[in-house]
């Protein structure tokens, strides 16, 4: 009797797993894994939108074109260099944030409010207003600044090859910390109080208990801080859209932004298509990469 | 009947689009729908398409016009998804470069059998000219565009510049820069010229193009369907280094409040009629329209405009036709004019028209139009990708980098494009 009960169980416990991850399934499959199949095979084509000509077949036509077109190296050049600053800068602000709105003081709530808030704003709306900061000439408020306290001469940040990029950073940092703050200040309320407590005893200062309590501690949220900062990083389109359309040059170009504009603007979708693909390709490989941080985590615990 | 199916399959995207200027989709048994998209334009514009929709409705029973207003901005996108799900409406209107592209890909009916001569023996020339490809009217705009120097002649006569009064006497382009140098000593800041550089997109295309043909250089070799030789020729690189010359000397104020001649910041302003009543609102009678400079081979401007196509899907082509003759009767015509001040699409209203009649202060820009120094954008199915390479040519152009190199770039990925379309072969649409 007892073993029949037993080995029910067992085959339940066996279903259950597949049973519950069913309706996730089905869902990436429908949303994730089909529109992929589509976008490969399409990549092999030369399918363009509205065209009245045959659908061919041209192999790998689309990637070998991809690999000699300089605006598309740029571009990921691109996506690397703002996730290589975007990744640090974003998630150094967003702790240093977490932590001074993680004490208990008056007028906490509109801090943490104060950090928070631009992260509920769309990007495009951030967008337009960081326009009007950036206006070039000497009217434009952030040139304006720059010249009352002698530091710069009007200069126009959006059309400079230089400035274009790191103009785009700041706007994208100071919208986006305000979500990742929220994740470390909620991995910080999540260390046992009695670490700092025992480290104190031990004589540990400020600075040793935030090295040797918080940051291991912090490095679960920490690591998904940085690894969603990164997959957001490139995919970086609205801000380049609305600002700077990619330009000038191939200054801020991205990704995204060629994608977008070669499957809408030029019609071509079989190579926006391969564009996509290459895009999940990096996607993918930053999300494994991640997941290596958190198995070594996992190990070392 | 499957035009009243597409209505209410519609409804939510037009409830969307045009709260309020969509009519109900219920009416008479016995009406017939004409399903009208068009552009949402300037606020002025907008109220005389809906007067016209009104006034056709009731002279042209039972007819009648359910006009969706879709925004500028994403218009294309927009129509270019609608005729991939086959939910193209009766009637479209569209940006008038665009017509050769929507022609070969099938989604328009020839005008020709549907529009009497003498209808197109009373419009400009240049309105009937932007709407042909491979032979065939497709197209019909109710006016056309304009464009010139616009200058305050009062800044020209104390430089004793000499302001020319026809096409012809157009200033030559090196004297331009002696002009501008003229200018610039008395300017404060030495910006003396506005080139309505804040205007990205198809303005760079609409703008510049004029400059380059005026030097004997074109975007596009349209015969050979080529732009290697053309996009890159020495007379089209010439052009638009005198120009990038110009934006590196200072000479060019950078116009990202489009005030720049309205504030007196500039005395000349490469631009098109539209913007002449905000310039005579600031300076009055001093403003004056002047030819673009002759790059070498003579003045050449723009032309250009949003214009009315029947489409394949239309399920009555006679009564969409009727909505086209309708709105370039001479009142129609006058009316949509006076709202946009834009060039009256037939002879006989623009020469009565206050703006560009005998006496008009605007008059030149009429004069361009009909003696043939209006060059129309190149009439292909690769306009899209001509245009989009011209402007992002542009844009590195005037952040100054390398003009041979750039439109060189520029020429390669438009005959690759033209390659992957095996040269635009006629297709059943546009055969």
């Amino acid at each position: 009797m007892s073993s029949v009960r037993r080995s029910g169980r067992a085959a339940r416990i066996l279903d259950a797993p597949l049973l519950l991850t069913l309706p996730a399934l089905v869902g990436l499959l429908l949303f994730v894994g089909l529109p992929f199949a589509l976008a490969v095979g399409m990549s092999f084509t030369n399918l363009r939108l509205g065209s009245p000509l045959p659908l061919e077949w041209v192999g790998l036509e689309q990637y070998t074109r991809l690999l000699g077109d300089e605006t598309f190296r740029r571009a990921l050049v691109n996506n690397a260099y703002f996730a290589a600053v975007i990744v640090p800068v974003q998630t150094a602000l967003a702790l240093a944030a977490a932590l001074a709105v993680d004490g208990s003081f008056r007028g906490r709530g509109f801090a943490r409010a104060a950090f928070f808030i631009p992260a509920l704003f769309p990007m495009a709306m951030v967008a337009v207003v960081w326009e009007l900061i950036y206006a070039p000439g000497a009217q434009g408020p952030l040139n304006a600044v720059g010249q009352a306290l002698g530091v710069w001469m009007p200069r126009d940040f959006l059309r400079d090859p230089v400035l274009a990029m790191p103009s785009l950073m700041v706007l994208s940092v100071w919208q986006g910390m305000g979500l990742q703050m929220v994740i470390l200040l909620a991995g910080l309320q999540a260390i046992p109080r009695d670490l700092y407590e025992s480290a104190r005893l031990d004589g540990a200062g400020a600075w040793s208990r935030f090295v040797h309590v918080t940051l291991p501690q912090l490095r679960n949220p920490l690591v998904f801080v940085v690894v969603i900062t990164a997959l957001l990083a490139f995919r970086l389109f609205d801000q380049v859209q609305i600002l700077t359309r990619g330009g000038p040059g191939d200054a801020t170009t991205t990704v995204m932004y060629e994608a977008v504009t070669a499957a809408f603007t030029r019609q071509q979708v079989g190579a926006a298509s391969a564009m996509s693909v290459v895009f999940f390709c990096v996607v993918v490989l930053i999300t494994a990469l991640g997941r290596r941080a958190f198995r070594q985590e996992a190990s070392t615990a | 009947m499957a035009i009243s199916h597409r209505l209410q399959c519609r409804s939510i995207l037009s409830a969307l689009l045009c709260a309020a200027a969509c009519g109900s989709p219920d009416g008479a048994a016995n009406e017939l729908v004409v399903e009208v998209w068009a552009h949402s334009g300037q606020e002025a514009e907008r109220a005389v398409l809906e007067a016209q929709v009104d006034r056709f409705d009731q002279a042209h029973a039972p007819l009648r016009v359910e006009l969706t207003l879709i925004p500028e901005g994403a218009y294309d996108e927009q129509v270019q998804s609608a005729a991939l799900a086959g939910d193209l409406p009766d009637v479209l209107e569209l940006d008038g470069p665009f017509v050769a592209a929507y022609a070969w890909q099938g989604h328009l009916l020839p005008l020709d059998a549907l529009l009497p001569d003498s209808l197109l023996a009373s419009l400009l020339p240049s309105i009937v000219e932007q709407g042909r490809y491979r032979d065939r009217l497709w197209a019909l705009g109710s006016y056309d565009s304009g464009l010139g120097l616009f200058a305050r002649r009062s800044a020209l006569e104390a430089a004793g510049i000499p302001v020319p009064t026809s096409p012809p006497e157009a200033w030559k382009v090196d004297d331009l820069d002696a002009w501008m140098t003229r200018l610039a000593e008395a300017d404060e800041d030495g910006a003396v010229l506005d080139l309505h550089l804040n205007y990205p997109g198809e303005w760079y295309t609409y703008a510049f193009a004029p400059a380059v043909r005026s030097a004997g250089g074109a975007l596009l070799d349209v015969g050979e369907l080529r732009a290697h030789g053309a996009l890159d020729a020495p007379a089209s690189v010439g052009a638009m280094a005198h120009i990038q010359r110009w934006i590196a000397d200072g000479r060019v104020d950078p116009n990202v409040d489009d005030a720049a001649f309205v504030e007196g910041r500039v005395p000349l302003s490469w631009s098109g009629h539209w913007d002449f009543a905000r310039y005579r609102e600031a300076w009055g009678d001093d403003v004056v329209a002047l030819p673009l400079p002759d790059f070498g081979e003579g003045t050449r401007t723009g032309q250009g405009s949003w214009v009315w196509a029947v489409t394949a899907n239309a399920s009555d082509a006679e009564a969409s036709a009727a909505w086209i003759r309708f709105l370039l009767t001479e009142p129609e015509v006058e009316a949509m004019a006076s709202a946009n001040a834009a060039v009256p699409a037939r002879i006989s209203s623009a020469e009565a028209s206050p703006l560009y009649g005998p006496q008009g202060a605007l008059r030149i820009l009429y004069e361009q139009l009909q003696g043939g120094f209006a060059v129309p954008r190149p009439r292909t199915p690769a306009y899209p990708i001509v245009t989009s390479a011209f402007q992002e040519a542009f844009d590195a152009v005037r952040s100054g980098q390398d003009v041979e190199a750039t439109l060189t770039e520029a020429a390669e990925v438009v005959d690759q494009e033209i390659a992957d379309n095996r040269g635009y072969p006629p297709t059943t649409g546009s055969r």
